[in-house]
């Protein structure tokens, strides 16, 4: 097995796709990077402390004059906490810096640009082999296809792994070039859930940045192996590898524009892409459907995987190879 | 084990049972049965489209057979199908490898598969002559190249049996002869059975000791090269009158241009030699007729054309 996954990683590097999906990253997180510290020489000109203070001050206003449900008032104190923190320890929350910069990249990419590179690195795993003829020798070796399979999957769960590892640090190197690089363990508030009439903040988290950094990435993980594991079926399903990518990228904008064009349409929770930008809702950003719990999307992206694995491992040990 | 064909009584290396493949409402495959025995360069010969390449796909597990199966030194392809294919080595179709990496590379990744180790890999590529290019890319070979590089991969872990499909194709006569004497030296010497298709017929004529004849899908005759051309073996007289030349040799004779065909031995040419110039006929050639398999295959096939 271990040879097998070698030959894997061999073929999927000397195929440069890789190499490909490292050069977008830097491309796009130089481009991103040089507008944040554009942003952070605009922002030196203005006094954010007295900015910060008025906020602060217009809420305490509010919370004296007391005609606050309870649930609100609490998430207003929450909000005069997390000011008075930032006034205490001198840290301007709006400032561009590079520990903002990698853990808003998690929630950023996660979504689109992430799913999408990943498929790029897999949606031809299969389909490659299969448009260069490759597979005619590939599966009669005294190998079973199964295990040829199996290498192919672990081979793009490692290198999703890698693509969202090269991406945090390629967000940490290029924006320690322009942006100050302090601030890891700068007080993080995650979770903001809507009750019925107010923010609920008994759901809200204080994290150091870090481990918040930690958590998104770590979710942002879970997804790439899914989507990894469907592009793996759509590289067995198709023959050619333009058909299998064209798909995954349908599969990933459509899913989106379905979302945001016809919310009212709840069938469409149970798409993989609506629970696809988890670390998004792990901020506090609302899913596009009711009853969307992190459990539900966790549940849901395991089902698609899995039932992606199934039905590559069906079709690619059973059907016959014709040229 | 008893034999399909009656040939021989050993256990032959790879033999083929009603082998039936039927796609939709087309019989592409149908019942063909065959057996290759060690140390033998078996050929497969038949026009493009007969189904050869479907029966190798099934001979080597890419395609399920419909009917019919397929044992490997002992180990039938599906059921046994890791023992069976440590057993073959093959070429399906086309020599295809991976372009955008090296000769070696190539078969480095192949040796894995099968856990053979490096010495291996300069072991084959001497075999074939392609020490040389072995470090550059395969996207830069040849045709020929790529050909003889794929008969090194399929030579990996010294296989009892190889399964070439067409491996003349690419090559040049000097490069075809090299890969036939490299076929009859693996039969001779290292006991290795050959399987080889062709649409060429002095290709297999030269190559094979056994022919199995497939045309649509089913094979129509088979047996050892050397009875089905002597069934039919004639010599052709090339001659300053062919008319009073039929007649003085008389019956089976035939007229071919400026040659006389004649269904005899080679020892039988001297007294119509000599009767021919004794009846001051000019007698310029005198050879062995080279188109008996072609006559055989044509007839064979109702008339139609080969390759």
């Amino acid at each position: 097995m271990l040879a097998l996954l070698q030959n894997e990683t061999l073929k999927l590097l000397r195929r440069r796709r890789f190499a490909i999906v490292l050069g977008i990253l830097t491309a796009i997180l130089l481009l991103v990077s040089y507008s944040q510290y554009r942003i952070l020489h605009e922002r030196a000109k203005r006094n954010w402390r007295a900015e910060l203070q008025e906020r602060v001050a217009r809420a305490e206003n509010a919370l004296r004059r007391g005609r606050m449900n309870p649930s609100w008032a609490r998430s207003v104190r929450a909000e005069i906490g997390r000011l008075q923190f930032y006034l205490d320890h001198d840290i301007d929350p709006e400032k561009p810096n590079v520990p903002r910069f990698v853990r808003t990249f998690a929630n950023v990419a996660g979504f689109l640009l992430l799913p999408l590179l990943v498929s790029v690195l897999g949606s031809d795993i299969v389909s490659a082999e299969n448009a260069e003829g490759t597979d005619k020798l590939l599966l009669t070796r005294p190998v079973r296809r199964w295990k040829i399979l199996a290498a192919k999957l672990v081979t793009l769960w490692m290198f999703a792994t890698l693509t969202l590892i090269c991406g945090a640090l390629i967000s940490l190197i290029v924006s320690s070039a322009v942006l100050p690089t302090h601030g890891w363990t700068e007080p993080t508030f995650n979770g903001f859930q809507l009750a019925k009439n107010a923010v609920r903040i008994d759901t809200v988290r204080q994290l150091p940045l870090w481990r918040d950094a930690l958590i998104a990435y770590g979710l942002e993980w879970y997804a790439l192996i899914a989507v990894a594991s469907i592009a793996l079926m759509l590289s067995v399903l198709f023959k050619s590898s333009a058909a299998s990518i064209g798909t995954m990228l349908a599969a990933l904008i459509g899913g989106t524009i379905l979302t945001r064009i016809s919310p009212d349409w709840t069938a469409g929770k149970y798409l993989f892409i609506s629970a696809l930008p988890l670390a998004d809702y792990y901020t506090g950003e609302p899913p596009p459907y009711d009853g969307m719990t992190m459990t539900f999307c966790l549940l849901l992206l395991a089902a698609w995987a899995a039932g992606a694995i199934i039905v590559a491992f069906t079709l690619f040990t059973r059907r016959d190879v014709f040229g | 084990m008893k034999s399909i064909t009656g040939l021989s009584t050993i256990t032959p290396t790879l033999i083929a049972e009603h082998l039936t493949k039927v796609i939709g409402d087309r019989t592409i495959v149908d019942d063909v049965s065959f057996e290759i025995f060690q140390g033998e360069v078996f050929g497969f010969l038949g026009p493009n489209g007969a189904g050869k390449t479907t029966t190798i796909r099934m001979l080597v597990g890419l395609i399920k057979p419909t009917a019919g199966r397929v044992i490997i030194c002992g180990h039938d392809v599906r059921r046994d199908f890791e023992k069976a294919m440590r057993c073959i080595g093959c070429i399906v179709e086309t020599p295809d490898l991976y372009r955008f990496m090296s000769g070696r590379e190539n078969l480095a990744h192949f040796a894995r598969m099968l856990g053979v180790d490096a010495r291996d890999i300069e072991r084959v590529a001497s075999l074939v002559n392609l020490e040389h290019r072995l470090d550059q890319r395969v996207g830069t070979y040849s045709l020929g190249m790529r050909q003889r590089l794929g008969i090194a991969q399929a030579l990996l872990g010294h296989p009892k049996l190889l399964i070439l499909d067409e491996p003349a194709n690419g090559l040049d006569p000097a490069g075809i002869r090299e890969i036939r004497e490299l076929l009859r030296r693996l039969a001779r010497d290292e006991a290795m059975s050959v399987f080889v298709s062709s649409h060429l017929l002095a290709e297999i004529e030269l190559t094979c000791d056994r022919v199995a004849i497939i045309h649509k899908g089913r094979i129509l005759r088979a047996g050892p090269v050397r009875d089905l051309i002597s069934k039919r073996r004639a010599m052709e007289f090339r001659v300053s009158d062919t008319a009073r030349a039929a007649e003085i040799i008389g019956n089976g004779t035939t007229i071919e241009g400026d040659r006389v065909i004649v269904p005899i031995e080679e020892s039988a040419a001297p007294p119509i030699v000599a009767a021919l110039t004794g009846a001051g006929i000019d007698v310029y050639r005198v050879a062995p007729n080279k188109q008996t398999l072609e006559e055989m295959f044509l007839e064979a096939t109702g008339g139609e054309t080969v390759g």
